[in-house]
């Protein structure tokens, strides 16, 4: 099969690899992995990747795909990165979601950045996603980002930039958990010598996070899980964080709203919910202000939350923020609010609305991305380096036709990481990474990692599972600043065992780890009749 | 039933019981040591060995009494080598799978359909070895094999008196080893990922977070201590021991099975009455008493029902 010919900027781009350095080098930190990969040799990591693949399909750790369930194929090649570099991404990704909450919340408010000129009002106005309907919701605990995943990618220096954020129903967090447990699982000996941050505490931080969002004077807040239904392309992830967490996974259908409160049909009535956990679009959300038509919602839901009788989580009106169109403002965001220097640098954005940057833009394609800006999953991004000059046409004349609608960046050529390929050999496949962050509105938390996705077509550089992109285990190494554990004590066992037991009994058992187990006199008594059964059975030939 | 019969159904029940829990815990308990390298791996496997009665060097193991420290370190590999074990001790994997098949072996007349070769199936199966490098594939195919057996006893043996006695080991040993399952103290050792390592040993994650908020290891074991639905903690396998004895009661005269019933009640009743703030303190010694009443009831249940007084043994 032919290459897709590059062309334009990318051409002559070489990029960053995680694993290897330019001089074909070991980075430091992954000798070790790349010795156990060695000793596993292109059989043992075929053998393994059939394991991992009926891993997978037996666990149901799937997403679905035009109607169809499938697993998200995670590669054996785990992604390593350092102590030090997460620190910049930990600190990055916070900061952002800190100086964002700040804007919906002046957006949706007093409107100060607005007044000040900082932000063209017009810019925010004509999001799809700003929502006039939430003007004026005042989230209990001041929080609307209570989970986000914030893309990154890195580029040819290695530096880690922000492509998008995600702060309305970001999804992938349930396969950062299973790729641990099944990678751990399927090929132990990658781990040998590596000491990890953990990522099991993520329920825990989200449950944590949506309590502390309940309405105020609520003393044991019921919190769901709202899910589309099992049709939805992310249903594995609502069950399993709903499981996780141990609250209901519920559907619009299971839930009504009476007297401002939003309600659940129970086997004993109807209970009262405070805290959804929504993974539902706001289109759909609420048929009373949104789309008429949406049978997932539940009508008056969105009056209940400016109520404060719930609480809807992410906010209803985040897509403003994420909005593609605002990206390339959210440096200035951060200064604004914060009075900070932006930790993580963005990608360079042209805003296509001004025309003398169509002009330089246009004729430029074959070097940009284009993306629609209200876009996700990978749909609509023209890659002009891999598009025919038919594609490129057509996407100039779309930008013409109704330049809000996209922005174009210039190509970053994402850093690659080596991935197993048919037939059981490394190659170099490019990759992103997206960190999740939990907002209690005390502290934003970052899990540990994130989401590294793959583009397992050679030099694709699309990673959308939607598009063919799989997934890698993401290792943040632990430095082991924090304390050693202290080595295990002897256990004591309990000298009084109380008194309704003789005292032979509590000799007997006191030793705590006797076994009890058949007795052998009986087995040796046994195996005496077995000899006698044997012999005086040698008559009994068999015929 | 004859009193034989009786027996090698009790344990049956102890030893299906005691490889499905066993292997459940090294499943878990192995990838936790892969995953949470912070602690010491040797120290992590030594924490599993010691409750299980497994430790090289320690009581009933090989070099006791001489009590010499082990020769070498026990590595994860080594962890599930010394479990999975060997049919001669029954106390590991191996050895409880074949002590079950060695039982239904004896009584395979008197068993459903194909239990016996389902069991020696696995038996077989195991004895060919499991990988040490990647066991949890294998150990999982086992649960499967052993829900198999579980199922066969559920859905296919008579409900007469061999069912009852099978109810009791399985209850029985299922107090032990949640007994065993809490001594290894994960959440002491593995503040981060412990607490639900237990819980998933025990498969009682799910059902875990249902009911609680937080997940503390003092959470975890009142949960597997007092929990009145979770079909592993202790008060529900009380439950069940106690009504597998009350039925038994009904099959001799009373006194042959006072002191079977009288340990099995009040051990249903102190975890069933058992303060709902019950201190860390209050739960360990509920574990102690527990410990103590299965081993009593164990004898008990033999001395009732499977030695029978007048039996003569020659002694050569």
């Amino acid at each position: 099969m032919a290459e897709p010919q590059e062309r334009g900027l990318i051409a002559g781009m070489r990029p960053w690899d995680e694993m290897i350095d330019a001089r074909g080098g070991v980075r430091p930190g992954r000798e070790r992995l790349v010795a156990a990969l060695d000793d596993l040799g292109p059989e043992g990591l075929r053998a393994r990747a059939r394991l991992r693949d009926a891993h997978l399909s037996a666990q149901g750790i799937t997403f679905t795909l035009s109607g169809r369930e499938r697993p998200l194929p995670m590669d054996l090649v785990p992604r390593i990165v350092d102590a030090a570099e997460w620190q910049v991404i930990e600190a990055g990704v916070a900061q952002r979601i800190r100086a964002l909450e700040m804007f919906l919340d002046d957006v949706y408010g007093a409107g100060e950045i607005l007044r000040d000129h900082v932000i063209p009002r017009r810019l925010v106005t004509s999001s799809a996603h700003f929502h006039r309907e939430a003007h004026g919701v005042r989230p209990a605990n001041g929080v609307r980002i209570h989970v986000a995943g914030v893309d990154l990618v890195r580029d040819d220096e290695g530096t880690f930039r922000v492509l998008e954020d995600n702060l309305r129903c970001p999804s992938g967090v349930s396969y950062v958990l299973e790729n641990r447990r099944t990678l751990s699982h399927v090929v132990p000996e990658l781990f040998t010598g590596y000491r990890l941050r953990g990522v099991e505490e993520y329920p825990a931080r989200l449950l944590g996070a949506l309590l502390a969002a309940a309405p105020a004077g609520v003393a044991e807040p019921t919190v769901v899980v709202l899910t589309p239904g099992v049709h939805n392309s992310a249903h594995f992830e609502h069950a399993f964080l709903a499981r996780r967490m141990g609250v209901e996974l519920v559907e619009g259908r299971d839930l009504f709203c009476r007297d401002g409160v939003v309600r659940m049909r129970t086997t004993r009535g109807s209970e009262p919910v405070h805290v959804i956990y929504r993974r539902i679009d706001d289109d759909y959300l609420d048929p009373v202000h949104f789309r008429p038509d949406s049978v997932l919602g539940v009508p008056g839901i969105l009056n209940a939350a400016r109520a404060g009788a719930v609480t809807i989580a992410n906010g209803v009106g985040n897509g403003v923020a994420d909005d593609k169109a605002v990206y390339p403002y959210v440096p200035t965001i951060v200064r604004y609010y914060l009075g900070e220097e932006p930790v993580l640098p963005n990608v360079q954005t042209y805003d296509l609305r001004d025309p003398d940057v169509r002009a330089h833009v246009l004729p430029r394609l074959d070097g940009m991305v284009v993306k629609p800006v209200d876009g996700s999953g990978g749909y609509g991004i023209v890659v002009g380096s891999r598009a025919s000059d038919e594609e490129l046409a057509a996407a100039a004349t779309a930008i013409e036709a109704d330049p809000r609608q996209w922005i174009a960046q210039p190509i970053v050529a994402l850093s690659t990481s080596p991935t197993l390929v048919d037939g059981g050999e490394l190659a170099p496949r490019h990759l992103d990474l997206r960190p999740f962050a939990v907002n209690d509105g005390q502290r934003v938390w970052v899990l540990p990692g994130g989401l590294t996705r793959v583009a397992l077509v050679e030099g694709s550089l699309v990673v959308n599972s939607s598009q063919g992109g799989g997934s890698k285990d993401t290792w943040v190494l632990d430095t082991g600043d924090d304390e050693p554990l202290p080595p295990l004590e002897p256990e004591l066992v309990i000298d009084d065992p109380g008194p309704t037991f003789s005292a032979a009994q509590l000799r007997a058992a006191g030793e705590g780890r006797a076994r009890v187990d058949q007795p052998l006199v009986h087995t040796e008594r046994m195996r005496q009749q077995e000899e006698q059964q044997q012999q005086s059975g040698l008559g009994d030939a068999p015929c | 039933m004859l009193s034989r019969i009786a027996e090698a159904m009790f344990w049956i029940g102890r030893y299906v019981e005691r490889a499905e829990a066993t292997t459940r815990l090294l499943v878990e308990h192995h990838q936790l040591l892969v995953e949470d390298t912070r602690l010491d791996p040797t120290v992590g496997a030594e924490a599993m060995l010691g409750p299980l009665g497994l430790m090289p060097g320690g009581p009933g193991q090989p070099g006791h009494p001489e009590a010499e420290a082990p020769e070498e370190p026990v590595t994860p590999a080594a962890l599930v080598r010394l479990v999975v074990g060997d049919t001669a001790d029954p106390s590991t994997i191996l050895g409880s799978v074949g002590a079950a098949r060695e039982n239904a072996r004896t009584i395979r007349e008197a068993l459903p359909g194909d239990m016996f070769e389902r069991m020696n199936a696995t038996h077989l199966r195991l004895q060919a070895g499991i990988s040490t490098v990647i066991p949890g594939i294998p150990l999982r195919g086992l649960l499967d094999e052993l829900a198999v057996v579980t199922g066969i006893i559920e859905w296919q043996m008579p409900r007469d008196e061999g069912l009852v006695f099978v109810r009791l080991g399985s209850a029985l040993e299922r107090l032990d080893m949640t007994c065993r399952l809490l001594d290894i103290d994960h959440d002491g050792l593995w503040p981060q990922a412990g607490a639900a390592t237990t819980l998933r040993a025990a498969g009682g994650l799910n059902p875990f977070l249902r009911t609680q908020r937080g997940l503390s290891g003092d959470q975890v074991e009142g949960f597997l201590v007092l929990d009145p639905t979770f079909p592993r903690s202790m008060l529900q396998c009380a439950t069940r021991a106690e009504r597998a004895v009350r039925q038994m009661a009904t099959y001799v005269s009373p006194q042959r099975t006072s002191t079977l019933l009288r340990t099995v009640g009040i051990l249903r009743a102190e975890l069933e009455f058992a303060s709902v703030d019950a201190t860390p303190a209050d739960l360990a010694l509920l574990r102690e008493r527990t410990r103590e009443a299965a081993f009593v009831a164990s004898d008990a249940v033999a001395a009732a029902f499977f030695r029978q007084a007048g039996t003569i043994v020659w002694s050569h």
